[in-house]
Order: C-alpha cells, then structure tokens, then sequence
C-alpha cells in the first residue's frame, strides 16, 4: 500500500452518485478528498490551494473536464497528476485526454476499486 | 361578426392556450419536483449504505442488509437509487447492487413492467433489465424488440447488448426491419457488438436477408468485430448487392479486416464506372488494409478528377509504409497530395 497520508486530492464531477463515491471509496483508502460540482468550481479549488491529483470528469457545465486540464498545465502547478474519468469512451476521446494532458483516463461505469488503483499507480509515479 | 370582432377572438383564443400551457408546464414542473424531493427525503437515510455497497466497501455486508431490509415508500428509493448507481460502476459492486434488486423482486416486477401500458414504464422496465445483466430478462427484452414504441423497441435491443447473451444476436438482428420502422442500425450494431464471437451464424444468415438494412448491419458488425469468417460473403455483397449501403458497409469491412487479395477486390471497385461514395470509401478501405501493394492503385486515384477521392487516396498513402509515403511524396503538386502531406505532418505521420 503506498502512502496516503496527507496527500490530498480534488474530486470535481456533476453527477452526485459518481462525486459522492469517489470521495467515499478515496477517503477510506486514506487520502484527503475535496469534491466539487463543475469544472469552475474545480479549478477555483485547484487555484486557491492546489492538490496532488486531481479526478475529473469530462463532460460538466461550464468548464469542461478537457478545459480544467488544459488550464492545469498551462499554470505554474502544471506537474498536478490527473486523472480522467469519462463516459466518453471513444478512442479518440481517450487520445485527447492523453494529448490534453492527462496522467491517466479512466471510462465510466468504472470499478471503484480499480479506481483507487490507478490514483494509488499514478502518484507513486509521480511522487516518486 | 366584423372581421375585427374575429380578429380579437382569435387573439383573445391563442392569449388563453398560452396560459393554459404556461399552467400546465408550471403544474408538471411543481408535481416533478415535489415527487423529487420525496425521493431524495425517502434515500437520504439509507444514502451512506447505497455509496457504501456501490464503491464495494461493505465488506462485512452490513449496508447490503440494511438496503434489503427496507419497506415500503423507502424500498422504492433503493430500488431506485440502486438502478441509477447500476450505469455508473461495474464489477463486484455491481453484482452486490444487482442482488439487492434480486432480493426486493425488483429484476421480476421489471419483466412484468415490458407490458405495462405505459411507454415510459416499458423502457425504464427494458432498461434495468439491461443494466441488471441478468439473463433471465432476455425472453421479456426479446418480445420487447417488437414493442410499437420505437423508445421501448430501442431501450429493449440496448438491454441485450448489456446482457450480453449471444443468442439474442438473431432475434436482434430480425428486429431491424421488424414492425413499425424495427430498431434503428445504430442500436441494433451496438447492441451486437457486444455479444461476443458467438454470433457469426447469425450474421452470416443476416448476409442473406432480404432486407437491404439488415444486410448492412451485419457487414458493419463483421468488419468492426472482425468476423473473418464472414469475408467471402462480404466480398460478394460488395461485388454485387442490388443495395449501395450494403455495398459501402461490405467495402469498410473489407478495409477493417482483410487479407493481401483484397486489394484486387477493392481496387476493382475504385473504377469510375462505380459510384463515387462507393469509390470513395474503397479508397479509404484500401489505406485500412495497410498492404503495400495498394499504393500503385492508391497513387493514380490521388490524381482523379473528384477532389474528394484524389484526397482520401492520397491520405490512405499515408498507412501504407515508406511505399505509401514515398508516393504520397510524388503527389505534392496535386491539391489531395498537398492536403493529405499537410494533414500528415500535423499528425507526427511524416518527418
């Protein structure tokens, strides 16, 4: 198990079901998890204190998941992890979430434990 | 009456049916709402335990209990709440959130509701069963291809294609041209695909139907699922269906998954005796095949007088190895040439 203490992710994704649970199943994994509802509001987060990784959804109102991303890595906290996570599941919606950006991109109905997984990969990448 | 009195009338009549529609938007929104808001009253309780049993948490089984255990007005709202979950997670959780539904007779009162008079009700019923993967919805998901809503029709093919049981493939395949318009192409391919290899009889029996729509969704379902099998049939739909769809379809799946001979096939097909959609996509197809041997063929249709063609040949170059970018080399000076060079560059394709 790599370490979760402390390290804090960003949750941002319209559908209540899907936030809910990613914060659930990420906190009893260990992590300390903001949710939020738009990609707006996703970014504000991002900016006022920004996290480890950050969980987005593709498709919200406003700022696009694709959007959020875009302005990640065009800020000066551009090394974030992110991870996307989509019912868009065409491939080449998966091909620009990757030239967007992304660390990795995840389709929904996705497995929760699968999930944690991938957030458990990419940051012990990243983190080294 | 004056023309002026008939002219107030009908201002006075057109005033009213704006009200009245105004009202009863009003009324519906509010009825929706308050049904909303009992909903949300009546799963908040037992909200925790549904994300629990979702995010595959409840190791000890305790927030599956609970769920199960529910009456009532509060049974509805699992159930509920339990089939909006069911779309967005798969795996262990599904299967846990799946018995729930088992357990309250949720999956049988779904069979029930195929026949309900209610369209609404018959695709929320096709729908669960669906997303239920549960194969016993299969029978009441293949009467419901025959449905005469078109939603209901739709909902039921979607469902089998979750369910994923390969013999439904006929049934599925039948109800393209079935009665009332059958089920849309689109639906109906998606839904094949994912039923798995297991349905190569009944696409090779679809190659034979009769009908124009089936055919072409069987060619479609084998290109993209790669049906080898079914190449000889496809190459003779291509060769010689009354059909031009079906012709088309047979030409993308040849493309999509065949051997070095067809090239010939194809190449056959890009003469300017045929029909220049037809033309177009054997051009592209031959680029999928990705055989060198296509490129003399590839290298004279980027100089054809349709535009359209000269460019999807010139592109299709760009698959085809260092033959096809050789070629595609010697085109610069044609407009496809220069378009498929530029849109190849932008894609990395070429140094």
């Amino acid at each position: 198990m790599p370490a979760t203490d402390g390290v804090r992710i960003l949750v941002a994704d319209d559908d209540a079901d899907i936030r809910d649970l990613v914060e659930f199943k990420l906190s009893q994994a260990g992590y300390t998890v903001h949710a939020v509802p738009d990609g707006m509001a996703a970014w504000d987060a991002f900016r006022a204190d920004p996290p480890d990784l950050v969980v987005l959804d593709v498709m919200m109102p406003g700022l696009s998941g694709f959007d959020v991303l875009r302005n990640i890595r065009e800020s000066e906290h551009r090394e974030v992890a992110v991870l996307l996570l989509s019912a868009k599941s065409r491939d080449s919606d998966v091909d620009t979430g990757f030239a967007v950006g992304a660390d990795d991109y995840v389709i929904k109905p996705f497995s929760p434990r699968e999930l944690v997984h991938r957030v458990n990969g990419i940051l012990a990448r990243t983190r080294g | 009456m004056s023309g002026r009195h008939l002219l107030v009338a009908a201002e006075a009549a057109v005033l009213a049916g704006c009200v009245l529609l105004a009202l009863v938007v009003i009324v519906i929104k509010v009825v929706r709402g308050q049904r909303q808001r009992r909903h949300e009253a009546a799963l908040r309780p037992i909200r925790p335990a549904l994300i629990e049993v979702a995010s595959g948490e409840d190791e000890d089984g305790s927030a599956r209990r609970a769920l199960t255990a529910t009456t009532g007005a509060t049974r509805v709202a699992v159930d509920e709440g339990v089939a909006d979950f069911l779309g967005k997670v798969r795996g262990g959780p599904a299967d846990q959130l799946v018995e729930i539904l088992r357990s309250h007779g949720a999956l049988r009162e779904a069979v029930r509701l195929l026949r309900h008079r209610s369209p609404v009700r018959r695709t929320r019923a096709a729908l669960l069963l669906g997303l239920s993967r549960d194969r016993g919805g299969v029978p009441g998901l293949v009467e419901a291809l025959d449905d005469h809503s078109a939603e209901v029709r739709s909902a039921a093919a979607h469902g089998l294609g979750l369910i994923g049981d390969d013999g439904s493939a006929p049934a599925l395949l039948g109800a393209i041209a079935g009665p009332g318009g059958g089920i849309p192409a689109g639906v109906a391919a998606g839904a094949l695909l994912e039923l798995g290899v297991g349905i190569a009889p009944a696409l090779r029996e679809a190659l034979a139907s009769t009908d124009s729509r089936t055919r072409a969704v069987a060619a479609h379902v084998a290109g993209v699922g790669s049906f080898r099998s079914l190449l000889p049939l496809l190459r003779d739909l291509l060769a010689g269906d009354e059909d031009l769809t079906v012709r088309e379809a047979s030409a993308e799946a040849i493309g999509a998954m065949g051997e070095a001979r067809d090239v010939d096939v194809l190449t056959r097909h890009t003469n300017p005796g045929e029909p220049t959609p037809l033309r177009r996509l054997c051009a592209t197809a031959l680029g999928r095949l990705g055989e060198p041997a296509a490129v003399p063929t590839l290298e004279q249709l980027a100089r054809d007088p349709d535009p359209r063609l000269a460019e999807l040949a010139a592109t299709a170059l760009v698959g085809l190895g260092p033959e096809g970018r050789a070629a595609l080399a010697g085109l610069a000076d044609t407009p496809g040439g220069a378009t498929a060079l530029t849109l190849a560059r932008l894609q990395g394709a070429l140094a």
